[in-house]
Parts: structure tokens; C-alpha cells; sequence
């Protein structure tokens, strides 16, 4: 990784800018007013009842660790959705193209570069991540599965703004149309599995008007299965089982309606970020594709080829 | 050094190349000529490995350019038309970010930088930002950046477009020297008078084909032939028409007051025997001489397609 050429530029300049700092001080000055509050609010009920709530203490884990998912979901398509399009624009991306440089080590390199300032922020937060450690109600390997997804979501989401960056021309369309992909994965899983269990719901009602029998339990079908591409369910069931509810995964699973459980909705967390990786490398190789011209009319002519062919 | 054969290249139904075919000699300081849209850049994108070719080969130094192509990215210096400017980075910082993209880092990266920004005179400018360079600054550092991996081939497209006289100059001067030093160097251009002073070789490139290529002496002077004689005539100018009428290499002549212009075929002896011919004649004659090659009129002349049409119109008035 230290020897990519565009990681080390990118390193480069983003040390010169003043954004990344910025970033940081906003996003920790929140957590630590938050987390500062918190345990104001829980001293002085402490004062008054002589009680110690431990259980709102993990409130404060719960905040912190959305307040970084949301903000990993969020930031990097931001980071990474103008990096090949802003190369094409500047008219740079031929004269690197035109080096020794392959195009998977320029998507490598943008994707190292976005992944260590994402790393920085998320880093720079474990000071107040550490209070939860104080009062306890956290292992170590809790946080451990939480950095694990966050390393998955910012992979995915990372992966995203790069695939949209190297196949739209414009900086601008590979943006709008990296959040639109994050909000179908976000909410558009959500609601499709939603509409098609509540249209199941409504042909149940009217046959059992009709045969004026008890209504059958009906669900969304196959479609549960794109929540497993969904990184905010993830993040739901990780700090459900992390905070003492153990049945979030079956809640989960009834949300559109009633199902059995089977071995790939047991497994939930791990299917869920296996798949989100794999989702992310697709995306990514769609990226290095999308790069290299040469390779991407090779491919186009084979297909052409083959297709004659056939005929 | 660069053969280049049957190069084809189609962006839908438009052919951008239809078969180029061109040869360019090592130590060559090669002008690439054409109209827009005559397919020079794509060629250009081919040959550095930034496009496809249909069909056709590539070969430098004998090996096949279009298979080996990351190789072959060792072999050629590329000076697009836009600069490709970094902001945030210093002059040595830019220079060392390309070295890299060669494999060069650490002491030897240093110094072949420092030797480059000396060679375009920008060594006093390393801790420059590049954003803050001149226009003229700006081209001279991409140049030394298409040197850093000392390539045996350098292309340059349209490299003079925005540049003052003088910059164009210096840059001129630049590439003649690095031409002495042997680099095999091709150059697109519209600046046809600058190709004509510094070009050993020069090829015109048209609809996707190859019209015209060779060195510029060879061509010059099949300028010369294609231009007319000039003869001005201080007196006895029927002598002079008689003479020429029925002289088996003039094809046109055409008067203008006591100037004639004669379409001449022949060679500079034919030339001298015409002049001898029409002073033993007791024609008085003030001048004698043929246009010079004019690389413009022979690129007018090749790609001017809407005038051949206009002339075949005229010619049939019955149409």
C-alpha cells in the first residue's frame, strides 16, 4: 500500500487540506458534548434516587456507534464518488493511464486513501468510546464485530462512489446516483419487502373474504433476502444482540410477515457482511473495469465476436 | 523504429481510422498533420495505450505494441493537448508522483527530476506549486514528465495550441534539442510553418488514411513541381508565349500584365534550359524563378474536399 503512487499523492494532498480536520473536530466535538451530557444526566438522577442506572450507559454506546455508522454510510460515497471522475474532469486520469500504472492500483490507491481518513475519524473517536468501557456492559469483542462492520460498510460504501465515479463522466451524477444506490440499499430493500407483503396481505384478506375462512399468515417471499445487503439491518441486530436483546435477529425476520427460520436467516450478521463485501469487490472490479479503456473494448469486441458467432 | 500498419478504428458507423499505415524512422523529429477530426489523436490514444484498435499493428523496436502494451507504456513520453495539473502539489512533488507511476522512488527518482527541471529550465520553480505556474512553465513540466522514464519514443499532441510566439519558440527550441539528443519524437500539429522549420520528417493524415508521408526534403520539393514558374517579362512577350506554347513540359500558362505563370513539369534543368531558351530568343526577361514549397497550399490542396467538389460542379455545366 505504501508503494502505491496515487495513494501516496492522495495522502498528499488531503494532509495539505483542511477538510479532513474539520471533519474530525465536528464529528468528535458531538460525541463528547453527547457522551459529557450523558453522564451529567446520569450523576445527577445518581444524586437524587441514589440509584445507578447502569443499563443507560449503554444509551451512550448505542448513540456513539450510530452517530460513526451513519457517518461511515454517509461520508464515504462523499470521499470517493469524485475521486476517478475528478481525475477525468482535470484530464489526469490518461497521463496516469498512459504510465506503468494499472488501473487496479488506481482504484486501490483512491480506495486506501478514503479508507485511512475513514479510519482516522473512526479512530479518533475511541476516547469517548472508551467511557462505555468505565461503567462496563461492553467486551472488547463487541467492539470488535461493530469495527468489523464498519469496515464492511465502509468498504461498501466506498466501493459504491468508486464504481459510479469511474463509470459516470461527471462528478456530479456519480454522486447523486452513489446516494441514490445507498438509499435503495438503505430504505429501498425496506420498502419493497414492505409493498410486496402489504399487496400479499390484501389478496389474503379479500380470498378469505370470499372463503370465509381465517386469514393465512403471508410474507414478503424471497425478497427478505435483499435485506441482507441492507448495512443499517446489520448494524440493528449487531447492537441488538450487544445491548441484551437476543431475539432481534427472529424480530427481524417477522418483520413482513411470518417465516421459519432457515440456516441463512439464523446466521444473519455474518451472511449480511460476507455478502456486503462481496457486494463492495463486485463493485470494485466493475471500478477497475470502467478505468481501463482498452480492457473494457477488449471485452466489448469478445462479447461481439462470440455473439456472431452464434448466429 | 515505429511501424504502424492497416490501423483501423470505428466509433460506431464513423471511421476515425480506416486503415492508417505509417513508418517513422529512429532519431525522426516526425510532423503528424491533419484536419480535425482527421483521426490523429485517436491514433495518438492507440499508440499510448489509452484506446483499442480495431484492427491493424503496432510495432516499435519490433515488438508488437497493441499485445505488449504495459511495456510498451515504458517506451513512450506522452504531451497530451491539456496539461493534467495536480492543485496541492509542489513542481518535485508532481514530478516524483510520476516517477513512482514508473517504479522510481527514493535517491534515483530525485535526481532524474532535478536533471528534467533543469533541462526545461524549471529547477528554480521546484517548490512552486504546480496551479502556480505559467501557461508556458506548465507545458515545459509536462514535457519533463513525459521524459522521466527517458522513453525512446515521445508523442506530443498539439503541444503549441494556447502558447504565446515566444513560449512556442522556446518549446521549439526545446524539442529540437532533445531531438539532437536522439529521442525519436512525433508531433501533432495545426502550426504548419513550425512543423516545416523543425521536422525531419512529416506525414498528413486524412479521413483516417495516410495521403502523404515521407521526409520534408522529399516533400518540399514535390511542392516545388505541383507550384508554377514565375517569369516576368520586360519585352518581346509574344517571343516568350510562342516559346512556351509549344515547350513539351509546360501544361497552363497564365498572364497577369508582363508576369506570366507557367505550370512547369520539368526538373531544375529543364528549368535553366527554358531560361537559356527564351534569353538566346532575345526575350528580355527580369525574373525567373518557381514558388517555393509551401507545406499549407499541399495540405489545402490534400484535404480540402469541399473545393475538389465545387471544381467537378463547374467542370460539368450540365448538372
Amino acid at each position: 500500500m505504501r508503494g502505491n503512487p496515487v495513494y501516496k499523492r492522495e495522502m498528499t494532498v488531503s494532509s495539505r487540506s483542511i477538510r479532513v480536520s474539520v471533519i474530525m473536530m465536528v464529528f468528535n466535538s458531538i460525541l463528547a458534548l453527547v457522551a459529557l451530557l450523558n453522564m451529567y444526566s446520569m450523576t445527577s438522577q445518581v444524586r437524587v434516587t441514589a440509584e445507578i442506572s447502569y443499563a443507560s450507559f449503554l444509551d451512550l454506546y448505542v448513540f456513539v456507534a450510530a452517530i460513526e455508522f451513519l457517518m461511515l454510510v454517509f461520508i464515504m460515497p462523499a470521499l470517493t464518488s469524485g475521486s476517478i471522475s475528478g481525475e477525468r474532469e482535470r484530464q489526469t486520469l490518461n497521463l496516469m493511464l498512459s504510465t506503468q500504472m494499472t488501473p487496479f492500483q488506481i482504484v486501490i490507491g483512491k480506495l486506501m486513501s478514503s479508507m485511512v481518513n475513514m479510519a482516522l475519524l473512526v479512530v479518533s473517536s475511541f476516547p469517548v468510546f472508551s467511557l462505555v468501557f468505565v461503567y462496563g456492559g461492553i467486551r472488547i469483542t463487541d467492539l470488535a464485530l461493530l469495527l468489523l462492520l464498519y469496515l464492511a460498510v465502509a468498504l461498501l460504501s466506498a466501493g459504491l462512489g468508486l464504481c459510479f465515479s469511474a463509470v459516470c463522466r461527471r462528478s456530479t451524477v456519480a454522486t447523486a446516483i452513489s446516494y441514490g444506490f445507498l438509499v435503495f440499499l438503505i430504505a429501498g430493500t425496506y420498502a419493497v419487502n414492505y409493498f410486496i407483503w402489504s399487496m400479499a396481505q390484501m389478496g389474503a384478506a379479500s380470498y378469505v373474504n370470499q372463503m370465509g375462512g381465517i386469514a393465512s399468515q403471508v410474507n414478503s417471499g424471497g425478497l427478505i433476502y435483499l435485506m441482507l445487503f441492507n448495512p443499517a439491518v446489520t448494524f440493528y441486530q449487531i447492537i441488538g444482540v450487544q445491548t441484551g436483546n437476543r431475539e432481534v435477529s427472529a424480530q427481524v425476520i417477522q418483520w413482513f410477515g411470518s417465516r421459519s427460520s432457515n440456516p441463512i436467516l439464523d446466521a444473519w450478521i455474518p451472511v449480511s457482511l460476507i455478502l456486503q463485501t462481496l457486494l463492495a469487490l463486485l463493485l470494485l472490479a466493475v471500478a477497475v473495469r470502467a478505468v481501463d479503456p482498452v480492457g473494457r473494448h477488449q471485452a466489448g469486441s469478445r462479447k461481439r465476436e462470440a455473439r456472431e458467432r452464434k448466429r | 523504429m515505429l511501424k504502424i500498419e492497416n490501423l483501423k478504428k470505428a466509433y460506431g458507423k464513423y471511421h476515425a481510422l480506416d486503415g492508417l499505415t505509417m513508418n517513422i524512422r529512429r532519431g525522426a523529429l516526425y510532423g503528424f498533420v491533419g484536419p480535425n477530426g482527421a483521426g490523429k489523436t485517436t491514433t495518438i490514444k492507440i499508440l499510448t495505450g489509452l484506446l483499442a484498435a480495431d484492427s491493424g499493428s503496432i510495432t516499435i523496436d519490433g515488438v508488437d505494441a497493441l499485445r505488449e502494451r504495459q511495456s510498451m507504456k515504458g517506451k513512450i513520453g506522452y504531451v497530451p493537448d491539456a496539461f493534467g495539473i495536480y492543485d496541492n502539489l509542489k513542481v518535485w512533488e508532481y514530478m516524483e508522483f510520476f516517477a513512482s507511476c514508473y517504479g522510481m522512488e527514493g535517491l534515483m527518482a530525485r535526481k532524474r527530476c532535478t536533471f528534467l527541471l533543469e533541462q526545461v529550465g524549471l529547477e528554480e520553480r521546484m517548490d512552486f506549486y504546480v496551479d502556480g505556474l505559467s501557461r508556458g512553465m506548465k507545458q515545459r513540466l509536462c514535457l519533463a514528465r513525459a521524459l522521466i522514464h527517458d522513453p525512446v519514443l515521445l508523442v506530443l499532441d498539439e503541444p503549441s495550441s494556447g502558447l504565446d510566439p515566444k513560449t512556442r519558440m522556446e518549446f521549439k527550441e526545446l524539442l529540437l534539442e532533445l531531438n539532437e539528443q536522439g529521442k525519436t519524437i512525433l508531433i501533432s500539429s495545426h502550426v504548419l510553418s513550425e512543423l516545416n522549420q523543425m521536422c525531419t520528417d512529416i506525414g498528413i493524415i486524412d479521413q483516417g488514411r495516410m495521403v502523404l508521408g515521407g521526409s520534408i526534403k522529399e516533400i518540399t520539393s514535390r511542392v516545388d513541381q505541383s507550384n508554377p514558374l514565375m517569369i516576368t517579362v520586360y519585352s518581346n512577350m509574344d517571343t516568350a508565349m510562342a516559346i512556351l506554347r509549344s515547350h513539351s513540359c509546360v501544361r497552363t500558362i497564365s498572364i497577369r500584365e508582363n508576369c506570366l505563370a507557367v505550370g512547369f513539369t520539368g526538373d531544375a534543368q529543364d528549368e535553366a534550359l527554358l531560361l537559356q531558351q527564351l534569353v538566346d530568343a532575345e526575350v528580355l526577361v527580369t525574373s525567373f524563378f518557381r514558388n517555393q514549397g509551401n507545406l499549407e497550399s499541399l495540405f489545402m490542396q490534400i484535404t480540402d474536399h469541399e473545393e475538389k467538389e465545387v471544381l467537378l460542379y463547374e467542370g460539368k455545366p450540365g448538372l
